[in-house]
């Protein structure tokens, strides 16, 4: 195949008209048949409970009404929610639930995960261990913290008394305080191993020769780290916080398990009281209106990752 | 929405009908118990007296050579029930199989909490059972809706009469019924003689007012340093109204005047002065004295269970079953905890439910109904009506709403308390006397179809806002006041 430069004297010829979208569509006509099938489905199972929700979003369902009965209020379902004082508490927890989880389950799992790179004895036993939170079931697990936090007779409360550390059993998820911070833990334990595991992934791509080289004119450990490791798993850490943020936005188990969102709503995040509105006080309307809003954040949040996967994949097509 | 309004009247109207001919000397309307006579002894005497033939009488309704299908959900037995009620589920779904051995039954059970979730869930997806056994307070939210079938005990062989005229009164919507009582319960106080002693109370004398049980509680946490009173204050949860609503009646307050005689449902009492009363013996109890269990936020009645009979928790309110549940968990238990456990069952006492400080008391008049669904709103859009009225019949006949209800409450067919097996029942479920002498004080939870959210989400939040000191009790009445009112004028969040 011969390819002809361009001249840059030569008058330029003029670009053929770009068909339209219609015509590329019957062009592709086949393509577009293998694909219908999987358009199809997901018409029904996303883009119509999409529609369904918004529209549902406009309505006031009383609890002595069915659903069919439903009453049109316009905008009244968001302007309730807006100034209502427990939104923007919900959101706050919210805020500092999705941060805290992210961040700090990022920040161990990358750090497991540079232990776990290097080789050492009893290396795949540790791995596996330390996957294990991730893979057990999470209803499971939260009622397994919820025992060891229990407020009277928890494990965790009874070992830090024998440890002398406190002279009475700490109150962990029965205080508004402390039932955040507590779920939090919990939530960072479950999800550690799998920023954890992508970094791992991550860690393979580093180009070994680049490390050598690097140590051959006298890099320290540190300086190796982070101008050769860090740089290069740019890529999947951004990937891996947002996928921790989406999850961690739409978490439900951990946080309704352990303690329903109480008490006080100190631990309801936005998931657990759109739960609770619609399935334990039939306020779909107001509940629908709720989970648009949460719709828009999550899909604000899958932008970014979708951005940052094409990102990466131009980097890995180079310049 | 002026149909809704139109409604709540009309509901209105109806539940002071019904209620005004409840306050009618029973025998007068031909109750097949004559309940102006109600005591332990009465009781006693009518025990055993009546033979009934469960598969002679259903038959009479559908025969029993009927070929159908039946799909059926109940709230069925959970981690706080004693092993005896799981036998007599086991069984009785297997007399039925083999009463009706041409129906082909698909039963599902379903947890307290979980029913109600579920069931709205289904219901929207038109995939709703044929037949639903439901908490008591669930019946007129789905009547309200449309969603349940007009059902009286006539329809299934019975008669009104042979059922508490308050039990009836929770499956009356718009002055019709739409279900029938299956079983219907009042609890007692329970508390360990032995820590009563040792804290240097009388072992013998439960607290006679609510007043006294902050105290006793006090007393016992300041002596033995454990728990006094076993609190229950979790959210979702059908245990905490069921502890703390006896509390607010017997100090005289209400979510509405449910407690008067003519009840009217239209003035909100959360707020007054007497609700606030209810509530700050609560905040006493946790907050000031810190004598109840901290995880009373979280914990429901099952957690209480083996606080007690590890002899860590002196006093809680619960049904009779609760000593079966410890003879249960006894058996679980091993080496000196067997021994600690035999103590606290051997020092187990059950009292009168508290009164207030005006000598009013008052009980949760609960239990649950089963009712049967409109077609549209069943799986396949069919219900196999005669399949369904042979459950009805089946599960109120007063042979099994009397052993479906053996440890735990009390036969919803009056005549239950006239057979064979309560006789049987009163030699061997210990305390029994006492949670049938409750039942005249029983008060039901107001027929309206706000009534879940009342209970399961407003009273529990109210609780909680004050134990955690997120608001005082002023702030946490009124707030709650507020959200009742909120709710009943069909707004708020």
């Amino acid at each position: 195949m011969t390819i002809h430069a361009g001249h840059a004297g030569a008058p330029r010829k003029a670009l053929p008209p770009r068909p339209s979208v219609l015509r590329q569509m019957w062009t592709s006509r086949a393509d577009y048949l293998y694909v219908l099938p999987a358009i199809v489905v997901m018409l029904i199972v996303i883009a119509y409970p999409v529609y369904y929700t918004i529209d549902l979003s406009f309505f006031k369902t009383p609890p002595g009404l069915q659903l069919k009965d439903k009453i049109f209020v316009g905008v009244e379902n968001y302007t309730a929610i807006l100034s209502s004082e427990v939104f923007w508490k919900v959101t706050l927890n919210t805020i500092i639930w999705t941060v805290a989880s992210t961040l700090i389950a990022f920040v161990l799992g990358y750090a497991a995960a540079l232990a776990l790179h290097r080789d050492f004895a009893g290396r795949a036993v540790l791995r596996a261990i330390l996957i294990i939170p991730w893979v057990i079931s999470a209803v499971a697990a939260s009622y397994i913290w919820k025992w060891m936090y229990h407020s009277d007779f928890g494990i965790i409360g009874q070992v830090l008394v024998q440890l002398g550390l406190t002279d009475r059993q700490p109150n962990f998820i029965d205080n508004v305080h402390t039932v955040l911070p507590s779920l939090i833990v919990v939530n960072i334990w479950r999800e550690f191993p799998f920023a954890m595991i992508m970094i791992m992934a991550g860690l393979q791509t580093v180009p070994e020769q680049l490390l050598r080289a690097a140590k051959v004119d006298g890099a320290s450990a540190w300086q190796r780290f982070w101008h050769v490791t860090f740089p290069h798993l740019s890529g999947v850490s951004t990937v891996t916080i947002l996928l921790l943020a989406v999850a961690n936005f739409n978490s439900f188990i951990v946080p309704w398990i352990t303690t329903g969102g109480g008490p006080s709503n100190a631990s309801h995040i936005w998931i657990t009281h759109i739960y609770e509105l619609a399935f334990g006080r039939q306020r779909w309307g107001v509940a629908a209106a709720y989970s648009v809003l949460l719709f828009i954040i999550v899909m604000s949040l899958g932008y970014f990752y979708v951005r940052a996967l094409s990102g990466n994949e131009k980097k890995e097509e180079g310049p | 929405m002026r149909n809704y309004r139109l409604g709540r009247a009309l509901a209105h109207g109806a539940v002071v009908s019904a209620l005004a001919v409840s306050m009618l000397n029973t025998s007068a309307l031909g109750q097949s118990v004559d309940l102006s006579q109600w005591s332990p002894e009465y009781v006693r005497s009518i025990a055993g007296t009546e033979e009934y033939n469960t598969a002679e009488q259903c038959g009479a309704v559908t025969p029993l050579d009927y070929e159908g299908k039946l799909t059926f959900w109940y709230q069925g037995v959970f981690e706080g029930d004693p092993d005896l009620l799981r036998q007599y589920y086991k069984e009785f779904f297997e007399a039925f199989r083999t009463t009706y051995p041409n129906i082909e039954l698909e039963e599902q059970a379903l947890t307290y909490n979980d029913l109600l979730d579920k069931f709205r869930t289904a219901l929207l997806g038109n995939a709703g059972p044929m037949v639903v056994r439901l908490q008591i307070l669930g019946g007129v939210e789905f009547a309200s809706k449309g969603y349940l079938q007009e059902l009286s005990p006539e329809d299934v062989g019975w008669k009104t009469e042979d059922f508490w005229p308050g039990a009836m009164k929770s499956v009356m919507w718009e002055g019709k019924a739409y279900g029938i009582p299956t079983n219907n319960e009042t609890m007692a106080l329970i508390w360990n003689a032995d820590i009563f002693e040792r804290a240097g109370l009388d072992p013998e004398a439960p607290p006679a007012t609510w007043d006294d049980v902050v105290a006793y509680s006090k007393q016992i946490h300041d002596t033995l340093g454990i728990s006094g009173y076993g609190l229950v204050a979790r959210k979702n949860a059908g245990n905490t109204p069921y502890r703390f609503m006896p509390q607010l009646w017997g100090y005289g307050g209400g979510v509405f005047d449910e407690a008067d005689p003519s009840p009217t449902y239209e003035e909100i009492r959360l707020d007054s002065d007497a609700s606030k009363q209810a509530l700050q013996a609560s905040y006493d109890m946790y907050v000031r004295d810190q004598s109840v269990p901290v995880s009373a936020l979280t914990n429901q009645q099952a957690d209480n269970q083996p606080l007690f009979l590890a002899g860590q928790l002196a006093m809680m309110i619960s049904h009779p079953s609760d000593y079966n549940v410890m003879l249960d968990l006894q058996a679980k238990a091993t080496g000196t905890d067997q021994e600690k456990a035999q103590t606290v069952i051997d020092n187990m006492r059950y009292g009168l439910i508290p009164t207030g400080p005006d000598g009013k008391r008052a009980v949760v008049f609960g239990g649950s109904n089963i009712h049967i669904l409109n077609p549209e709103y069943v799986e396949g859009g069919e219900v196999d009506e005669a399949a369904a009225k042979a459950m009805v019949c089946f599960w109120t006949s007063p042979e099994w709403s009397l052993k479906m209800a053996y440890a735990g409450s009390n036969p919803g067919n009056l005549n239950g308390f006239k057979t064979v097996w309560m006789k049987e029942r009163l030699d061997s479920i210990k305390f029994l006397d006492v949670t049938t002498a409750m039942l005249p004080y029983g008060i039901p939870f107001p027929t309206l179809p706000e009534t879940p959210e009342i209970m399961n989400i407003i009273i529990p939040d109210m609780l909680q806002n004050v134990l955690t000191g997120a608001m005082t009790v002023d702030e946490a009445a009124a707030d709650a006041a507020q959200k009742v009112r909120d709710l009943t004028e069909g707004g708020g969040l």
